[in-house]
């Protein structure tokens, strides 16, 4: 055989070869600050345990990475899959996600029953976080505390919102419907009442977190909803911003782990669901990324305990939507949003 | 003689056959096939389904035909790529004329330059241009400084902002399909007529542009292309407001996960930039026509 013909053998056998080995992981989830909590926290207590190596995917976001799973019909590629609620249900009902089960994943009965409902039985929740106020410390002269901060006149123009491609949006227009008097899901009217007098109020709308947040760190807004999680992690970055759960209340960002249902390393992928839900793991993981979990017998420490959900009472605290409910208004509210919320931003 | 030429000819080898002519069509032609005409076969049978219906059904079709938002979206997606290839043609042709033409020192500088947008990544170059037109930015806080303006002038975040942004991103692809067209034209020509007592400009108004009609729609028809799929700056500088067909697409995909309706879109924009292309083309045939007759 000519050099030239076994050279282009060896080229295609290490291109299609596939590069991981049977005992390797793949896990789906975020890029940026998140990689590095999550390799301490998580991933490299789990290899040491298991004596397996963890390939850590930080391509892609959740409703890109659901795309994918969907695409390929349930063999993404990946094992794991950090979501949210809303992709755990959708992705259960196309078949596309693993059902979890106490004999699956042992460490699921230890979560909170009605956050676990919320979620359905697709999606393990390691992670909470709630919809918070956040605002500059340097140039609000008193800390918020209600929803209705955000409409004062000192706010004119000081204020951004998500837009609708951003979970966040939806979220806060239902907050926004029950602080005015309807409620999450059949009588929205007076949050999107509320909430085209605060696109008023604003000056505009960011989908990313990232670009949402550069708004406030530079300070050209003061005010915004954000999730206390990221909201955290920038109050420790040393910016002149503090966040509050407003005393009406709040919803949270249901955060899942999730497996594909053609994943290749079903076993291991269970087993790394449920080292995730373990006590010690969730302690971990509330600790490095700032959050709240879905376990109650969590031992955290005064700081992630005054801030972050981690009881039974913080847990009860908060409003849960109906995420199928949700997902079936979406699209009528996206269109209703454009027209009526959009055009009223400043 | 002719009866040995002919015998000659007789004796020549055969040229390549029909299957060796047309066999190097082959690896591309199947590439097409398989990541082109198949993907997009399935696209257009998915803008016939539904979740929650059983067969082929027309209602993401309906859906789109009569929702005012989307009418809004497609005629969006018109007007903002008809503006950016007038645009980029415009801008483009003294710069290919140029490079075609001049023989000065400088021409490699030139065309470094025109073609040196490419090398910063798309998302990078709409970026900057955010930094330059939003309302605290660059221009907005120079003329104000100025005195010039007392209120930002609202150059990002809209129409304006996306034509800018785009017209910079395709600026080197007008270039480059303008420059060929130009390099086709005999130089001779505009020399004779210029002996004969034409003026530069009607040597360019009535030789070089009826010649370089070709490039000219060539310019056009990429330039529309390009922006009417472009998803990328549409969604950073246009805003939260602004929306065309690709971000729609965008958003029924990966938000609200409705994959008919996206593929309906889709369907409407392939079928739009089509028809462009065939009249652009039907145009340019029809002024080479009038130019020949």
């Amino acid at each position: 055989m000519k050099p030239i013909y076994i050279a282009a053998s060896l080229l295609a056998s290490a291109a299609f070869a596939s590069p991981t080995m049977a005992r390797d992981l793949i896990v789906n989830s975020y890029g940026g600050p998140y990689e590095q909590i999550i390799r301490d926290a998580i991933i490299t207590p789990f290899e040491q345990e298991y004596g397996v190596r963890v390939i850590y995917d930080a391509v892609g976001s959740s409703s890109q990475d659901y795309a994918k799973i969907k695409a390929t019909n349930g063999r993404p590629g990946f094992d794991v899959v950090v979501m949210t609620a809303s992709q755990s249900l959708q992705g259960c009902e196309d078949g596309l996600l693993e059902r979890f089960s106490p004999d699956t994943v042992p460490n699921l009965a230890h979560l909170n029953p009605e956050i676990s409902a919320v979620a359905g039985p697709c999606g393990a929740v390691h992670e909470l976080q709630y919809l918070s106020l956040l605002y500059r410390t340097d140039m609000v002269s008193e800390s918020p505390q209600s929803w209705l901060d955000l409409f004062e006149d000192d706010l004119t123009g000081r204020v951004i919102l998500p837009s609708f491609g951003n979970v966040m949006a939806a979220y806060l227009t239902q907050l926004m419907s029950v602080i005015h008097g309807g409620d999450l899901d059949s009588d929205i009217d007076p949050g999107f009442e509320a909430m085209t007098r605060l696109a008023a109020q604003s000056v505009g709308f960011e989908q990313a977190s990232a670009i949402l947040e550069s708004y406030i760190v530079d300070g050209r807004v003061w005010a915004m909803p954000f999730w206390d999680g990221r909201a955290q992690l920038l109050v420790d970055s040393g910016a002149p911003v503090d966040y509050v759960l407003p005393e009406e209340g709040s919803v949270p960002l249901i955060a899942t782990l999730n497996v594909p249902i053609g994943a290749q390393n079903k076993e291991l992928a269970l087993a790394f669901v449920d080292f995730f839900l373990e006590k010690t793991s969730q302690e971990r993981w509330v600790e490095g990324y700032k959050v709240g979990s879905a376990r109650a017998d969590i031992e955290v420490s005064d700081q992630a305990q005054d801030r972050k959900i981690t009881s039974q009472a913080d847990l009860d605290a908060l409003y849960l939507p109906d995420l199928l409910s949700l997902a079936s208004n979406l699209s009528a509210w996206g269109e209703r949003w454009e027209r009526e919320v959009v055009p009223a931003a400043r | 003689m002719s009866v040995l030429a002919l015998k000659a000819d007789k004796r020549r080898p055969h040229g390549p056959s029909r299957v060796q002519q047309f066999l190097p069509l082959f690896p591309p032609s199947l590439i097409l096939l398989l990541f082109f005409a198949i993907p997009m076969g399935m696209m257009v049978g998915l803008s016939f389904q539904q979740s929650d219906a059983s067969g082929l059904t027309l209602a993401s079709y309906e859906r789109f035909f009569s929702d005012q938002f989307t009418l809004m979206g497609m005629a969006r997606t018109v007007v903002m790529s008809g503006l950016v290839a007038i645009c980029v043609t415009i801008m483009a042709y003294p710069v290919a004329y140029f490079l075609a033409r001049s023989k000065s020192r400088w021409r490699a500088l030139v065309f470094a330059l025109a073609i040196a947008p490419e090398l910063a990544g798309v998302v990078l170059r709409t970026y900057g241009w955010l930094i330059i037109l939003e309302n605290q930015g660059f221009i907005n806080n120079a003329l104000i400084w100025l005195g010039v303006i007392a209120e930002p002038l609202p150059l990002a975040k809209n129409m304006f902002g996306v034509v800018v942004g785009l017209t910079h991103v395709i600026l080197p692809f007008g270039i480059l399909s303008l420059l060929t067209s130009l390099q086709g034209v005999d130089p001779n020509l505009e020399k004779s007529a210029q002996i004969l007592g034409a003026s530069r400009a009607s040597v360019i108004r009535h030789i070089v542009v009826p010649l370089t009609v070709p490039g000219i729609v060539s310019s056009m028809l990429l330039a529309f292309t390009m922006s009417a799929s472009a998803y990328a700056t549409p969604a950073i500088l246009g805003g939260a407001g602004f929306k065309v067909l690709a971000t729609m697409i965008y958003e029924q995909v990966l938000f609200y996960i409705d994959w008919s309706f996206a593929a309906v879109m889709a369907n409407v924009l392939l079928v739009m930039m089509l028809i462009v292309a065939l009249i652009g083309t039907r145009l340019e045939a029809r002024l080479h026509q009038k130019l020949h007759t």
